[in-house]
This record gives C-alpha cells, structure tokens and sequence, in this order.
C-alpha cells in the first residue's frame, strides 16, 4: 500500500482531492455531498480537512489519531 | 526514502513544503485509491506506533488472556500510550479521545496498561495462581471493576482524602490486591501517603514501584495460616 501523506499539500489541492472522492469542504471540515460534516466513524466527530486520513475501504475519512487508525485496523485488518 | 521533489515525497509518507497538485496527479492518486493501492495519511508515525502495539509481545500476552474486546482494545491504547508518553500533546489527544469513546473507566484502564501497572500485577497474581482460567478470569475482574481495585490519585488530591479513600475501597471491596497510583505531580502525594497506609493496612503487606514520575504502591492481602 502506497501511503501518501498530506501533511504538507495545500488545502486547496486537499479540497480538490476530496472533490474527486464526491465530498467537500467549508475550508474547516469535512463534508458530505449533502454539505454535512462528515464524522470519524470511530469517534463521531467531525473531521477536519487539516487532519483528515482517507483510507480504502468504501472510503473512510477519519480523524487523524491513535484511537481511530487502532479501530481501523481492528475492522478492515493491516492493510497498511 | 527521499526526494527533493515534494510530490514524491509525500507519496513516500515524507513531508516537506507546501505542495500544489496537478489534477492529472490528484487523478492518478484517486486511481490508486480507488484500486486500493494507495492510501491518504497525515504522517507515518501514528500508523507506525499503532502497529508496533498490535505486534508487541505484551499486546499478544495480552490478547491471550483478555476476552473481552474493549477491553483488550483499551489495553493496546494502553501500550500506544506508553511509546508516546514523551509528546505530551500526543498523549493529551489521544487521552481525550479515549475519554470520548469509554469515559473514565476506559481511561484508567489504559493508564493501567500505560504505567505498567497490569503486567506487575499479573506478576504478583501468578505467584497465587493455580490455572490459566484462574489467571484469565482475575485479570479480567481487575480491568472490568478497576475502581473497587485501584486509588488514581491526582495532582490535586490531599493526602488525608487519599488515605481516607484507600480506606474505604478497601474495606468495602476486599480485594486481594489493592493499588495506589500516582503518576506525575501525583506521585508525590502518594509517597506521602505510604506509610500512613502502610500502617493502617495491616492485612496487607505493602511492595512499591518507585521511579521517574511514578510511584505505585501494591498491596497484596496477607495469607492467613
């Protein structure tokens, strides 16, 4: 698995990116083709674009922290 | 790997400047994301730490004897804590996040893993244990009622509640080990305490943990002949 990391790549390629994957963004977080926040499905809370992962697995947005990523690999495994 | 180039960079998971991406390299990445060859991250270091936890010869104990998922999985956040416990704003993030998701109960478990409280107490378990089902089911009552087994004490705790709070969970909880555990500006307090406790807790005999920001005290209940 290629890991890119977008630490460094601007926000508005970030937006570009995430445009792409058919959400958005208001600049902040996350959102959703209905303009919601999109949530970390392991925290339930909203993801901000500065802080985003998008990992496989019908693409899964989550907050960049331990917790999540631990979950992450309890369900879809080490596909890293 | 390293690049000059801030593109191959990042696809290496390295980070260097701000970068511009062409919609033709946004394509080929969401192409590859797409055929799940590729993945978005921050940096390398919170996968890397996660993963390290889950091959870990501790973790594998661990989930040996630790049934119960949450559980097994606060323990692991346990051991994540301890490889970060140096970047104070790493361990308050992921503390907090632990808070969120399993309140203060989740917590203490994984301070428990974190400050290698859960592997002294299997240590002084095993010296009583008579099978692996006993071991199993007395590391899961520990984790599961860690409180009716445990003093956290804070920072700001006075050393008389503390005592006092000992006391009570003793008395109405008997456990067969009892632990006090001061970390940080804690650890203080709690040193302050073990000899009053010491003294008070006669049924028990009293082994310490002492070192850096650390100073747990476990008691373990006299054997009566």
């Amino acid at each position: 698995m290629e890991l890119v990391s977008l630490k460094n790549v601007s926000m508005n390629s970030k937006i570009l990116l995430l445009e792409e994957l058919g959400y958005g963004s208001n600049g902040k977080f996350v959102l959703d083709s209905n303009g919601n926040k999109v949530l970390d499905r392991y925290l339930e809370i909203p993801v901000e674009v500065e802080n985003m992962v998008i990992l496989p697995g019908s693409e899964i947005v989550l907050d960049n922290n331990e917790l999540s990523i631990s979950k992450y690999i309890e369900e879809f495994g080490d596909v890293f | 790997m390293s690049s000059d180039d801030p593109i191959e960079s990042a696809a290496a998971g390295i980070t260097k400047g701000i970068i511009e991406l062409s919609s033709e390299k946004i394509k080929e990445w969401i192409r590859k994301f797409k055929d799940r060859k590729l993945a978005f991250i921050q940096d390398k270091s919170v996968i890397e730490v996660v993963k390290e936890q889950y091959a870990s010869g501790e973790s594998k104990f661990y989930s040996k004897y630790i049934k119960n998922k949450d559980i097994l999985f606060l323990t692991r956040l346990g051991l994540t804590l301890r490889k970060i416990e140096n970047d104070i704003e790493r361990v308050t993030n992921l503390q907090q996040k632990i808070l969120k998701k399993y309140e203060v109960r989740g917590l203490h478990i994984s301070y428990f893993v974190q400050n290698g409280i859960l592997n002294r107490y299997i240590g002084l378990l095993i010296e009583d244990i008579s099978s692996e089902e006993e071991l199993e089911e007395k590391i899961l009552n520990i984790l599961e009622n860690i409180e009716k087994h445990t003093l956290f004490v804070t920072g700001q705790d006075k050393p008389e509640r503390v005592i006092q709070s000992a006391l009570t969970i003793v008395s109405s909880h008997n456990p067969t080990i009892f632990i006090v555990s001061g970390i940080g500006s804690a650890s203080k307090i709690v040193k302050e305490c073990s000899q009053k406790l010491e003294s008070l807790m006669t049924n028990y005999e009293l082994e310490k943990v002492s070192g850096g920001k650390k100073e747990i005290l476990f008691f373990k209940r006299k054997v009566k002949i």
